[in-house]
């Protein structure tokens, strides 16, 4: 549904994607489009461009899209895959990846605008857990 | 208008904690609002507009939760964040 931000999640691991994007999603609500896009092509660790864009298509409803990665080369990845892209619809941020993921699916789930939605998961950083 | 500020206090349902889900619903009520919003428990203060914050309050079930807002929209906020923590559900 809905002119929710959207949200990827770029991982090395399918399953750490997916499990996260579980998460998020419950947190959050189910109104929120968060979609996982891990593993390389072959089910191993890895990540592909291909999924990436995949992913991004399908998390975008018009209001842009927040992307969070893991580690090193799936933020290349992402980065490649933008490259050139500079309206800022779609928007790769720096954050922790679970609290990242979770403050942005909940700011969108609230029907926050692009800008928020980036800047809550980037201030994840700042967070304490307890 | 002038600024104001006020603050309530409400207790958590038994059995409810501000964890997942209901700290989202929460949250997504404090975000309705201009005003800055707190929620202290525990002894300690989180935003109230702030998932992560919220979550790191560690407030479980029954715990009292001091809610307090400073803006245009203070009372509304007040009245509706204490609604959303009387009627949170696990």
């Amino acid at each position: 549904m809905s002119n929710l931000v959207g949200i990827v999640l770029v991982s090395h691991s399918h399953e750490l994607a997916h499990g996260l994007a579980d998460l998020a999603s419950q947190v959050a609500g189910a109104e929120v489009r968060v979609e996982p896009a891990g593993g390389g092509p072959d089910g191993s660790l890895g990540t592909s461009g291909d999924a990436v864009r995949e992913a991004i298509a399908r998390a975008d409803s018009g209001q842009g899209v927040v992307v969070l990665a893991d580690l090193g080369s799936s933020i290349l990845t992402v980065r490649h895959l933008l490259e050139g892209k500079t309206n800022g619809h779609i928007r790769l941020v720096d954050a922790p990846f679970v609290e990242g993921a979770v403050a942005a699916a909940v700011m969108s789930s609230a029907g926050q605008s692009l800008e928020d939605v980036a800047k809550a998961a980037e201030e994840a950083r700042g967070a304490s857990k307890f | 208008m002038v600024p104001v500020s006020s603050e309530t206090t409400v207790a958590l349902p038994a059995g409810v904690a501000l964890h997942a889900r209901p700290a989202a619903s929460f949250v997504k009520t404090a975000l309705r609002f201009r005003s800055q919003l707190t929620v202290a428990a525990n002894g300690k203060a989180a935003n109230a507009k702030s998932i992560l914050a919220v979550l790191a309050l560690g407030a479980t079930g029954g715990t009292a939760l001091r809610l307090s807002a400073e803006g245009d929209d203070a009372s509304d906020a007040l009245q509706a964040l204490a609604g959303c923590v009387s009627g949170l559900i696990e």
